[in-house]
């Protein structure tokens, strides 16, 4: 990733984060410019400590973040940071007693966005962006899993954030869905800076210009996608025969053997190599440690 | 037709009566004054061709926004005749929209503190008046025995502390973490909406010391030790975990009402009580105003 680390938008630098026995994340730092940034690791890797830190709903017990030349340590400053700030928890709880117009109204308040005017109209333009107009009325509860989800990007977009922060967006979506969601993020207005976690590495590839791959707390790659892919270059095969010396293979809906590994089984033909094949390679490297 | 607009001649009307192209222009926009509004809007109403006219000038995004804007409003709650009361009293719009997240606020809430009230409070006044079995005691009917007001001594101020516990604890707002990444201030919206959850929660407590039999000073008596609940659970909040703050003030005063029940059961609203309760009150708000950036910090760490 080609940032300049002095001008860049968000900066972290040697963040940690202890739970108990369990190191969330582990002297992490990085950067995030304008424009969309992919956090890409598994379960447990710390993404969601990382984009909560960055939110500034959660503290590193070591390290410093500074948010547009912001710090969020600092009770003066943290206020302007949350004011540029749309954040999409990766668990976001619901009011169920609320309809869609009331939960994004009442997140537009705690956005301070108190004329009631400014309000509605700021309310109408993220449910049109998500196409929940429809839904306006109808009581969270009543939502399915997919609609929530886009309910919480609605909410993430209320005030035209500056930093745009999204734990998990594209879970509960479907492919349409995922799409729509890709073309909305692209097409947002004032370049901001976002930052979203997945475990889609077609996501990643699909929109975002750089990537962060984050794994047991650590910061393991940050690049574009496609130098990502070329990691793997030289280490996917495709084959009729399972290799068993392969790090993982997997047969594809070609009714062909896909192998990632240092040693072509025989036979085997070598194939472009994608970006979800560098994250698992990373990810086995990372495990093999 | 004659003209029907303002200035000579009606100047900005069309020359058989109609309003002119630039009139309703400058009314699509917004730009006219307001006889000119009010003249355009009486034409309107009876002249279908100027109705048809005027669409032309439309700007159809605007209106598709109006549209959306007056959609979104239809669709929010208007609130109940306690809402319309605050806000003809002037409480903002804004504030009051943030109480619907406060669980102690919600009818159901307040329906189960008046029912642990009536219960509590009905077996006194039962007791008192002799409609009930007194547990072997030796009270004729008609006297006072201190010992009956126990259950509610120990009760009431908890419904106080319950709720306000529930206007601010993580637990009780499901979305809490949005609240934290927000920018609205943590210290306002704790304010709004424990001062609020106080407040509703007081007044049935109150009511039911007075309809109790028992001292004149009762319900005056209850306040001190409410609100010094209160404010320790907040305080202690600032430097703990919050639910452990909220049951440690719990247990701060159900052991002592408890303990001191079979001996002197008024002894929690009695005069040495209700100078600690003011003591702790103090501190409490000492510590508070010492500490109050804790709530925008939130406890979601």
């Amino acid at each position: 990733m080609t940032l300049n680390v002095r001008t860049a938008a968000v900066r972290a630098e040697g963040l940690s984060r202890r739970y108990g026995a369990t190191r969330a994340l582990d002297d992490v730092s990085l950067t995030l410019d304008r424009g969309i940034t992919g956090l890409l690791g598994p379960n447990g890797a710390g993404k969601t400590t990382l984009l909560s830190i960055l939110a500034t709903v959660n503290e590193p017990d070591a390290g410093q973040v500074s948010v547009f030349g912001l710090d969020p340590r600092d009770a003066a400053e943290r206020p302007e940071i949350r004011r540029r700030l749309g954040y999409l928890p990766q668990e976001l709880g619901y009011h169920r007693h609320f309809t869609v117009a009331g939960f994004l109204d009442y997140v537009a308040i705690l956005k301070e966005i108190t004329d009631r005017r400014r309000r509605a109209e700021e309310v109408a333009r993220v449910l049109a962006a998500l196409g929940l107009e429809r839904r306006a009325r109808t009581r969270i509860r009543a939502l399915s899993g997919g609609l929530r989800q886009r309910l919480g990007i609605a909410q993430a977009l209320l005030g035209r954030p500056d930093l745009l922060i999204l734990d998990e967006p594209t879970a509960g979506l479907d492919p349409e869905q995922r799409l729509r969601f890709r073309e909305l993020l692209s097409g947002l207005p004032g370049d901001p800076v976002i930052v979203l976690s997945t475990h889609q590495a077609d996501d990643i590839a699909a929109i975002c210009p750089h990537v962060v791959v984050l794994l047991q707390g650590q910061v393991h790659f940050t690049g574009t996608p496609a130098e990502l892919a070329a990691t793997a270059a030289g280490r996917v095969w495709a084959a009729c025969e399972r290799d068993a010396r392969a790090h993982l293979s997997w047969r594809g809906g070609d009714n062909r053997w896909r192998h990632i590994g240092d040693n072509p089984p025989a036979g085997a033909e070598l194939v472009a190599p994608t970006v979800e094949d560098g994250y698992l390679l990373l990810s086995h490297a990372a495990g093999a440690r | 037709m004659t003209s029907s607009f303002p200035g000579p001649a009606g100047p900005a009307a069309g020359a058989d009566g109609h309003a002119g192209e630039d009139l309703l222009a400058g009314y699509a926009a917004g730009t006219v004054d307001g006889v000119a509004v009010w003249s355009v809007e009486a034409h309107l109403t009876g002249c279908a061709r100027c109705r048809s006219a005027l669409s032309a000038h439309v700007d159809a995004e605007r209106l598709a926004g109006n549209r959306s804007v007056l959609l979104v409003r239809a669709a929010l709650p208007e609130g109940g005749r306690v809402r319309r009361l605050l806000c003809r009293c002037g409480v903002p719009d804004h504030l009051l929209r943030l109480l619907v997240a406060t669980p102690s606020l919600r009818r159901s809430w307040l329906l189960s503190v008046a029912g642990v009230l009536a219960v509590v409070a009905g077996e006194a006044a039962a007791v008192t008046h002799g409609w009930l079995g007194t547990g072997g005691r030796m009270v004729p009917p008609g006297y006072l025995d201190p010992g009956i007001l126990a259950p509610f001594l120990l009760v009431a101020p908890l419904l106080v502390l319950a709720g306000v516990a529930a206007a601010f604890l993580p637990m009780f707002d499901p979305a809490y973490r949005l609240a934290v990444a927000a920018p609205f201030s943590g210290v306002t919206l704790l304010l709004v909406r424990t001062v609020s959850a106080l407040a509703a929660a007081l007044v049935p407590v109150v009511a039911a010391a007075f309809v109790l039999p028992g001292p004149g000073w009762l319900p005056a008596a209850l306040l001190l030790p409410s609100l010094a609940l209160c404010a320790f659970a907040l305080a202690a909040a600032t430097v703990t975990d919050p639910r452990a703050a909220a049951v440690t003030a719990a247990a701060l005063w159900a052991l002592p009402v408890l303990l001191a029940s079979a001996h002197v059961p008024l002894l929690m609203v009695q005069r040495n009580a209700q100078f600690v309760c003011a003591a702790v009150l103090c501190a409490s708000a000492v510590v508070l105003f010492l500490r109050y950036d804790r709530f925008d910090i939130g406890w979601t760490r």
